[in-house]
């Protein structure tokens, strides 16, 4: 099947000399929630720009549903909605009336174009404020409006650059589910966030992204999984060497009454280890379950938290 | 080229000044009552005819070009450079259209707004002086060249402009002070020699003496000449301007 985004050998090198992509590889599978993680200039709106005809390419290739963002730029941009991260919008027209000329532009005729506009704007709460311009939306309503109008030429690939930024929990609640449900009905999702909770929410897999190179890709439980960090920690008494005897095929260490045991999923062992240390005359007085996270799996991978 | 998405490109441009019409059609007829009440009236008593003409109706053509000159090249370029600076013209960029198609469109929607201009002034001279036109189709014809001209020259400018000021310099020091000595108010045998040498330098003149003569059947050289410079001044800013849009200049990163 042929994937959905096909991005092979990226560099992308600004006039000013800024190497913002050093050979980016990355393959999004149709019909995938993707997300591109990574912090403030790590090169994921780069990577957006490139693939929607905003940003020239230095060096590599972009393929859309197989159609080389270049060469076959028009079969390519059909195929993509995107909703950018900055909320800019054609101060001119009320919003229905851009949303009809955004399907134009696509080639999708006007009475088909009204009929999508009407049903999105409605789906977005938006129908009270169709004949408004944007300048008149709050900022959520404009990103709802943002996300409506990238849909309106009925695009097989929705990217979506930082959609939550700035939003209320509200709305980006609603967003989310609004997002799972169109990438149900076969949609696939591009999603550049440095929110690691709403990777983790919502995508199959997930690229991290660092000072323009890929770091990782993989599910979020996979990437955590990679992190052999996840185990449980138990406070003891009366450890001694027939305990330890009994934690053999086991990885742990001891020190000072605190145990710790590296175990993926600890939860599925939890009571076959207790019951072992506790024949050997030792007593649990606390057990905790430790679980790795997205954010260890990306502090661990780039060295620097996502914020930083 | 001729698709939807090329036609939807023009609708906008088209209903963007039709919306702004106090803005881009009013001050234009507004101008050229005060220049024919206040030029016609006060020195055309005292000029009389010139060529024949009253000069009344001698101003009229001249006065309609300077409207298309300014109204298609600030069409394109402020309608390009709000785009650019607002940054709503990723919202055409991403989309499937050619970088040559909008170009295009930018330039159609400055030529319309051009010509509608010059045929409303020319309508109100005529009413105004009784003026009545000698050519109608080479009027046309005149009035889409050099606006299709100007409006790729807005593109142009449009495309390279950094803030509105750059937009406003060369209609002030440019296109003014060339449309004015380019003979709207008198014709160019009536100065002396060498400086009727310098003004077939400018090219502004060809285009109004084009105009003159389609309207009134009179000119200083040539009409067809006249026809040749205003085409090469919109075969030359088209390519400039399409060429440069389309490799992204100041557009993309």
């Amino acid at each position: 099947m042929t994937p959905a985004v096909e991005i092979r050998n990226l560099r992308k090198v600004y006039s000013g000399g800024v190497e913002a992509l050093k050979g980016i590889e990355l393959t999004v599978p149709a019909g995938e929630f993707f997300g591109l993680l990574g912090p403030n200039g790590a090169g994921k709106t780069t990577t957006i720009g490139i693939t929607t005809g905003l940003v020239r390419i230095t060096e590599g290739s972009v393929k859309v549903m197989g159609h080389d963002v270049v060469r076959q730029y028009r079969q390519a941009r059909r195929r993509i909605g995107l909703a950018a991260q900055e909320l800019n919008f054609d101060w001119f027209f009320a919003i229905e009336d851009l949303m009809v000329l955004q399907a134009g532009y696509y080639g999708v005729g006007k009475t088909l174009a009204r009929e999508r506009a009407v049903r999105l704007l409605d789906e977005f709460g938006l129908t009270s404020k169709r004949r408004v311009k944007p300048r008149e939306l709050s900022g959520g309503m404009k990103r709802r409006f943002q996300i409506a109008r990238s849909l309106v030429h009925d695009p097989d690939i929705l990217i979506l650059d930082e959609p939550t930024a700035g939003v209320d929990v509200e709305l980006r609640h609603m967003l989310w589910n609004y997002l799972t449900r169109l990438n149900k009905e076969g949609r696939t999702i591009v999603l550049t966030t440095h929110y690691i909770e709403e990777a983790e929410k919502l995508c199959e897999r997930v690229a991290i992204i660092d000072q323009g190179r890929i770091v990782a890709t993989g599910s979020p439980a996979e990437l955590v999984a990679g992190m052999n960090r996840e185990g449980m920690k138990l406070q003891l008494e009366n450890w001694n060497e027939e305990t330890a005897r009994a934690l053999d095929g086991y990885k742990y260490d001891y020190t000072d009454g605190y145990l710790r045991i590296h175990i993926n999923q600890p939860e599925l062992r939890l009571t076959e280890i207790i019951n072992r240390i506790i024949s050997t005359g030792a007593l649990v007085q606390d057990v905790k379950i430790c679980r790795s996270t997205l954010e260890d799996a990306f502090i661990a991978l780039t060295g620097h938290g996502i914020d930083d | 080229m001729i698709n939807t998405g090329f036609l939807t490109f023009v609708w906008r441009e088209l209903k963007r000044f039709l919306s702004l019409y106090n803005q881009t059609l009013v001050p234009g007829l507004l101008t050229t009552v005060l220049y024919v009440v206040v030029f016609g009236k006060s020195l055309g008593g005292r000029i009389g005819e010139i060529k024949e003409v009253p000069y009344m109706s001698f101003i009229i053509p001249g006065l309609a070009m300077m409207n298309v000159i300014t109204n298609a090249y600030s069409n394109s370029a402020s309608s390009l450079f709000q785009a650019k600076i607002m940054k709503f013209m990723d919202d055409i960029l991403i989309t499937p259209l050619s970088g040559l198609e909008i170009s295009v469109g930018y330039i159609i929607g400055g030529m319309a707004r051009g010509v509608l201009n010059g045929i409303l002034v020319l309508l109100l001279g005529m009413l105004l002086t009784g003026t009545t036109v000698a050519h109608p189709l080479l009027v046309l014809v005149f009035l889409l060249v050099v606006g299709w001209a100007f409006g790729a020259a807005g593109l142009l400018v449009g495309i390279y402009a950094k803030s509105f000021e750059n937009i406003q310099v060369l209609v002030n020091f440019f296109f003014t002070p060339l449309v004015f000595l380019g003979g709207v108010f008198y014709s160019i045998d009536m100065l002396p020699p060498v400086w009727r040498d310098v003004s077939l330098f400018n090219p502004l003149y060809y285009m109004i003496n084009g105009l003159r003569y389609a309207v009134l059947d009179v000119a200083d050289s040539s009409p067809w000449w006249s026809l040749v410079v205003s085409i090469f001044a919109a075969v030359l800013f088209t390519s400039a301007g399409s060429i440069l849009f389309a490799r992204g200049y100041r557009i993309k990163e």
